[in-house]
């Protein structure tokens, strides 16, 4: 998989998720500047990654992420990309 | 009351229970919820339908979910995330629901588990079919 097709899926996730059928991310967009990515949000985001990626978070994993670029690198790392 | 923790999760634990719905119910759902459609409060209206008296309202049978995930899978630990349901037959006063779930998906890292629930009436027909996303508290 390479970082375009991550993005594109996890920008297919966020979108599902938040309901913001036109949401346009790139590896530099966080949650706050995102309407409606709150706690609950998270949570689903990362469900929702786990099972469309194959991959299993440990909570540690995720205690760095700060943007969707980490999101992506994080997923590389899972999946041997 | 179970007290299952996320550690104590994984696919495929299924727990089950039944529950008699009564009019009474229906009354204190339509008071407490303010929805006196005469669908849930008037048997002529309901008749006039092609219903055999007045229909119980759908949140009223989801709300076993709460029961179902407060009480059983997972129990005490719970904090109920989401709800994702589908009516597919109406249930009336006297009916018999069997309410099921099962776990689909266990996430570590979010304390999230994903309960595939289903409420079946006295004849085995699927009322209602349901996505439960539960948070764990422990």
């Amino acid at each position: 998989m390479t970082q375009a097709e991550i993005i594109e899926r996890i920008q297919s996730i966020l979108r599902d998720v938040l309901d913001l059928d036109d949401l346009a991310v790139s590896r530099a967009t966080t949650a706050p500047t995102v309407d409606g990515w709150d706690s609950l949000a998270h949570i689903n985001i990362i469900v929702a990654m786990e099972k469309d990626f194959g991959v299993r978070f440990a909570l540690g994993e995720l205690e760095d992420l700060k943007n969707v670029g980490d999101m992506v690198d994080l997923v590389l790392r899972k999946t041997g990309g | 009351m179970n007290e299952y923790t996320l550690a104590d999760l994984s696919e495929g634990l299924a727990h089950s229970f039944t529950a008699l719905v009564t009019e009474q119910m229906v009354d204190g759902f339509a008071r407490l919820s303010g929805d006196v459609n005469p669908l849930h409060t008037d048997d002529a209206f309901a008749q006039a339908l092609g219903h055999p008296g007045r229909v119980a309202h759908g949140l009223l049978v989801a709300g076993f979910f709460s029961t179902l995930v407060g009480l059983h899978l997972p129990g005490k630990h719970a904090l109920l995330h989401g709800v994702d349901a589908q009516f597919h037959r109406p249930v009336y006063p006297g009916d018999t629901l069997t309410v099921s779930g099962e776990v689909s998906h266990v996430s570590a890292a979010a304390r999230q588990v994903e309960i595939k629930a289903k409420i079946t009436n006295q004849r085995g027909e699927t009322v209602c079919k349901a996505t439960l996303k539960v948070g764990l508290n422990a």
